[in-house]
């Protein structure tokens, strides 16, 4: 197959999102309400973090404000895996019913294009919501601004969600190799939960476990510290780019690992 | 003879639970991964309150609510919604409307298998985890014969406010925003998240007077009172008990309402 350069995957990518735009507004009630769940989702959550902590001047050195930097961290980074990858949870589907087959005969990359298929309308909301918070945080804390910083916490959010995208990626490809794969998505799905709290709150097993078994600190908590507190950045925290692309490409050949072995169903 | 035909329905869903070995296993692994993560974060939040009790609940209160919160949680979990919702769509629901039950007693015995396994395989042993490591900091009493009661009268008003939102999908045909709206409003105004005891005053107050609150608060706080003063007894199960049957009143009204608008895309 022959190589085809990033403009032309683009360009694909603007095609297919505005079909799929246009399939989603002919079933606008759904839209609507599927927008509004989003929104309460992420008030919930707020509101839960709220009752949480308004009791408490601070939490195992961590004040309130910088808690809340976390949260909106936290959620900025997890919007592009529900954005740009909301199709593999439909993975399973296509699967078993046998129409991920028809994936398998194009002539582009038939990881790219199965997730563009999908863009997910309601992550954006998660997002207004996200930098909402984190630059009401910011505010509070008083970081001050200069364009590196700015610089620096696109790069670091950027990175921080493909740990997250990986996460889901690897979660959705086991269902390559077993069946009711859902309950492992879901499992991965639930770790964005998990993301929004300080490492250090943790004995040092599990801390160990939430650092290099399930990287669930890097998605907010390593990658949040260059910012959040420029004078004591562990080492994994420079390396959480590193290991955010790392990660991803390493999902991303477990799930063409298991399409390229997809024989159909047959029919 | 009447009852046969609901044990058989609960006897199918018993065989089909027993299926799914390894989504129960991973199942087990995100109890236990969010079950250590609540731990932690409220081991940390007594830490930093300084005193040991915080809202009239001590740390050991705390852990036991919560994770028999979540236990109770997969055990009530019924995901009615997507049934209906699924259903619905897909048309099948035709079928299950000629069946010779009632829909709505037909949905609830199909569950009542996994009400059985879950028992088993969830509900009794965190029960007995958590005594056993708490060093029988539950009550066990009189308190365990009301916290049955009041289990099986939450089972109810849950079933009830699922079937309602689930006939809310007969108009809307939206599933996934429904759901989440649903599930996101019980869990926060249950006190599953988080214990009632945490909420401000004025929240705390208003959520006393919505239903919500019977299905998780209710039965753990019960469980949770080794001498209780038989008028908290009285209340909480006669509040239980008067949501129970508004409930059931309404979710069967607002069927029988809702049937008429139903449209059945071929199926």
């Amino acid at each position: 197959m022959k190589r085809k350069g990033f403009r032309f995957y683009f360009k694909i990518y603007c095609k297919i999102l505005a079909q799929d735009l246009k399939s989603k507004m002919s079933y606008r009630a759904d839209f609507i309400i599927s927008t509004i769940g989003m929104i309460f989702t992420n008030i919930s959550g707020f509101v839960s973090f709220w009752i949480l902590f308004r009791n408490f001047p601070q939490i195992k050195g961590w004040d309130y404000y910088e808690m809340l930097f976390l949260y909106g961290f936290s959620l900025i980074s997890i919007t592009p895996v529900q954005c740009f990858f909301d199709n593999n949870w439909s993975l399973r589907q296509y699967v078993y019913s046998g129409d991920f087959i028809k994936y398998c005969f194009r002539p582009i990359n038939l990881f790219f294009y199965y997730q563009s298929e999908v863009f997910d309308v309601k992550g954006l909301g998660q997002l207004a919501f996200g930098i909402g918070t984190l630059v009401y945080a910011w505010i509070k804390i008083g970081l001050g601004f200069t364009p590196l910083m700015l610089l620096k916490i696109t790069v670091f959010l950027l990175t921080a969600s493909l740990i997250m995208i990986a996460l889901q990626n690897a979660a959705a490809a086991t269902c390559f190799w077993i069946q009711n794969s859902f309950y492992v998505l879901d499992l991965a799905y639930r770790f964005r939960d998990y993301a929004k709290y300080p490492i250090t709150i943790f004995s040092p097993v599990f801390r160990f476990v939430f650092t290099f078994v399930m990287p669930i600190a890097f998605i907010a908590y390593y990658p949040s510290l260059v910012v959040l507190r420029p004078d004591t950045v562990p080492v994994l925290s420079w390396l959480s780019p590193l290991i955010g692309i790392a990660f991803f490409y390493v999902s991303y050949r477990i799930w063409m690992f298991g399409a390229m072995k997809y024989s159909g169903t047959g029919s | 003879m009447r009852t046969k035909k609901y044990l058989t329905l609960t006897r199918a869903g018993i065989l089909e639970a027993l299926q799914f070995r390894l989504s129960f296993l991973v199942m087990v692994i995100g109890n236990l991964l969010y079950l250590i993560v609540v731990y932690y974060l409220w081991k940390a939040i007594y830490a930093s309150a300084g005193t040991e009790v915080v809202n009239g609940m001590t740390f050991t209160d705390t852990l036991i609510y919560l994770v028999l919160a979540t236990a109770l949680f997969n055990f009530m979990e019924m995901y009615t919604v997507w049934e209906i919702g699924r259903n619905i769509q897909s048309g099948k629901i035709v079928l299950d409307l000629l069946k010779p039950m009632d829909y709505r007693k037909y949905l609830f015995w199909s569950y009542s298998g996994s009400f059985v396994t879950q028992f088993f395989l969830t509900f009794l042993p965190t029960f007995i985890a958590v005594s056993v490591v708490t060093h029988g900091a539950v009550p066990l009493r009189m308190n365990l014969l009301y916290f049955v009661i009041s289990v099986v009268m939450a089972v109810s008003i849950n079933y009830s406010i699922d079937f309602i939102v689930g006939t809310i999908c007969l108009y809307t045909e939206s599933i996934w925003g429904i759901n989440i709206m649903k599930q996101v409003i019980v869990l926060l105004l249950s006190g599953a998240t988080i214990p009632l005891a945490f909420f401000p005053e004025t929240l705390k107050t208003v959520m006393y007077y919505l239903p919500f609150q019977s299905i998780y608060n209710a039965p753990l706080s019960i469980l949770l009172n080794g001498n209780p003063q038989p008028r908290t007894v009285l209340v909480t199960l006669g509040t239980q008990f008067a949501w129970c049957i508004a409930m059931f009143v309404l979710s069967k009204l607002f069927w029988k309402v809702s049937l008429r608008q139903i449209t059945v895309n071929g199926g």
